[in-house]
């Protein structure tokens, strides 16, 4: 049960020195309504039982809808460059696990080229979805091969179609993704999709700190409460050090770079200056 | 846990900044041999070549200007940016044993040595002469290397692929998509993201509202 009393009472028996001070003028205008606040966490708890039974049912009916898209799962006409047409689906399904029966044994196995992004950006949506689980079927296949090749002592035939069919993948999630930052971008004007902020830490460097998602506000987070997103007064000495030194090293590299350039020159006088 | 031989072999590997190139690539025993981790050598200069003005391919047909095998034609066979060489065929070569036992005293065999780059020169095909050459640009657009002296254009050589397959001539296999089904443009862009698409194709309804999360 919620123990919203008690995680007020141990905010103020806070200590009041510098660290501590600075959170709670940050934190003060979102302590403003706490009052209303537990009162309405109490109720959401409440929901939260609620909405947990409507989860269960709710897992249920995800199960009846996988077994309905599977069954719309429907074969496809213009497909990968790893898949061609099956007029059936096997229904018994571990067959796909498994290469051609006219392969097995066969020391090498002709393979085409794999997708590229420039051929998969032309693709519609559907088609992508659709492309992404055949090429993975096609990699639990090969998968399956090298295990038994492992365990057989014997080489795999052409391994390089499992390199292939990865670099697809991979080539067909980065335009997946592209697709979503354009709308993202298109819509609210900022390409990172998961939320985030430029942040202090203890030792003084600003970062992007992602959020992560929890079930519970920042307030009630007492590990979330620990963590300290400010430097603190006697950090400030070694800050100016640690310029220093990226400093001298920034001069280094340049002074490395012009000697190294010079002794170039001597050595070719006909050479062209590279421009970086 | 011990990593096997093909573990060793895959895995990448890291070179240090000042590490000496040599004819053998990084990840191979022997060069590991020469170059254990902690050896340093005195450091080779090397002429700055921009990878856009390199002219010299592999499988092309060169001369040498200077060296033992002066004014000899030959076809290049490896090319190291790194080192600015050229390795001819069956040009530049030195005579060694290979395969030396305790008994046998080894095969006598011609090993090619490593040419610099600016002792070979790329021959015109008009006239079979070496000449200097720049990539300049045709009318269609192509970058094609054209000899200063004449203005003759040198083609690029073919290459035979390393997994050995010449693109006339592939049949694809039961596996591969046809060349028509993979140019086929079947993209619309639209204001809908690929989930939602594909949830409207599918007649997936997800009537499920999401439980209230923090993000912080």
């Amino acid at each position: 049960m919620p123990t919203i009393s008690t995680v007020g009472t141990q905010r103020n028996n806070k200590d009041c020195d510098s660290f501590t001070r600075r959170r709670r003028r940050r934190r003060r205008k979102m302590a403003a309504s706490s009052m209303a606040g537990r009162v309405l966490t109490l109720c959401k708890q409440f929901q939260n039982v609620f909405r947990i039974s409507s989860g269960i049912n709710a897992k249920n009916a995800a199960v009846n809808l996988a077994k309905h898209y599977s069954h719309l799962y429907s074969p496809i006409s213009s497909v990968s460059q790893y898949r061609t047409l099956h007029t059936t689906i096997s229904r018994r399904g571990l067959d796909e696990f498994f290469d051609f029966p006219e392969n097995w044994g066969e020391e090498t196995v002709k393979s085409g080229a794999p997708w590229s992004a420039k051929h998969l950006r032309t693709k519609s949506n559907e088609d992508l979805h659709k492309l992404w689980y055949v090429l993975l079927k096609e990699k639990n296949m090969l998968l399956t091969l090298e295990q038994e090749s492992k365990r057989q002592r014997v080489p795999m035939p052409s391994p390089e179609r499992l390199r292939k069919v990865e670099r697809s993948l991979i080539r067909l999630e980065t335009v997946a993704k592209e697709r979503e930052t354009t709308l993202r971008l298109l819509q609210t004007g900022q390409e990172k999709g998961r939320p985030g902020a430029w942040r202090r830490n203890v030792l003084g460097y600003i970062y992007w700190y992602r959020f992560k998602e929890y079930a519970i506000p920042w307030y009630m987070n007492t590990r979330y409460m620990r963590k300290r997103f400010y430097t603190p007064k006697f950090v400030e000495p070694h800050i100016r050090l640690r310029i220093e030194k990226y400093l001298r090293d920034k001069y280094r590299k340049t002074n490395l770079k012009k000697r190294t350039l010079a002794k170039l020159k001597e050595r070719f006088p006909h050479m062209k200056v590279p421009s970086s | 846990m011990r990593r096997t031989k093909g573990e060793e072999l895959n895995e990448k590997v890291v070179v240090p900044k000042d590490y000496r190139y040599g004819t053998n690539r990084p990840w191979t025993i022997a060069a590991k041999r020469l170059n254990p981790p902690g050896k340093r050598r005195r450091k080779v200069f090397v002429e700055p070549i921009a990878p856009e003005d390199w002219t010299v391919l592999r499988g092309d047909t060169v001369e040498i200007l200077a060296g033992k095998d002066k004014g000899k034609q030959g076809k290049v066979v490896q090319v190291f940016r790194h080192r600015n060489w050229v390795i001819l065929q069956g040009l530049n070569t030195h005579y060694r044993y290979i395969g030396k036992t305790h008994d046998y005293p080894g095969t006598y065999i011609a090993s090619e040595a490593p040419i610099l780059l600016r002792d070979v020169a790329l021959i015109d095909p008009s006239d079979r002469k070496p000449t200097e050459v720049e990539w300049k640009f045709t009318e269609e657009g192509d970058k094609v290397r054209v000899s200063v002296r004449t203005g003759c254009i040198i083609p690029k050589p073919v290459v035979e692929r390393r997994d050995g397959i010449v693109p006339e001539q592939w049949k694809d296999g039961p596996k591969d998509t046809s060349p028509e089904d993979t140019v086929e443009k079947t993209f619309t862009p639209s204001l809908k993201t690929l989930e939602e698409e594909v949830m409207e194709k599918l007649g997936i309804q997800e009537n499920r509202r999401q439980r209230k999360s923090y993000w912080y």
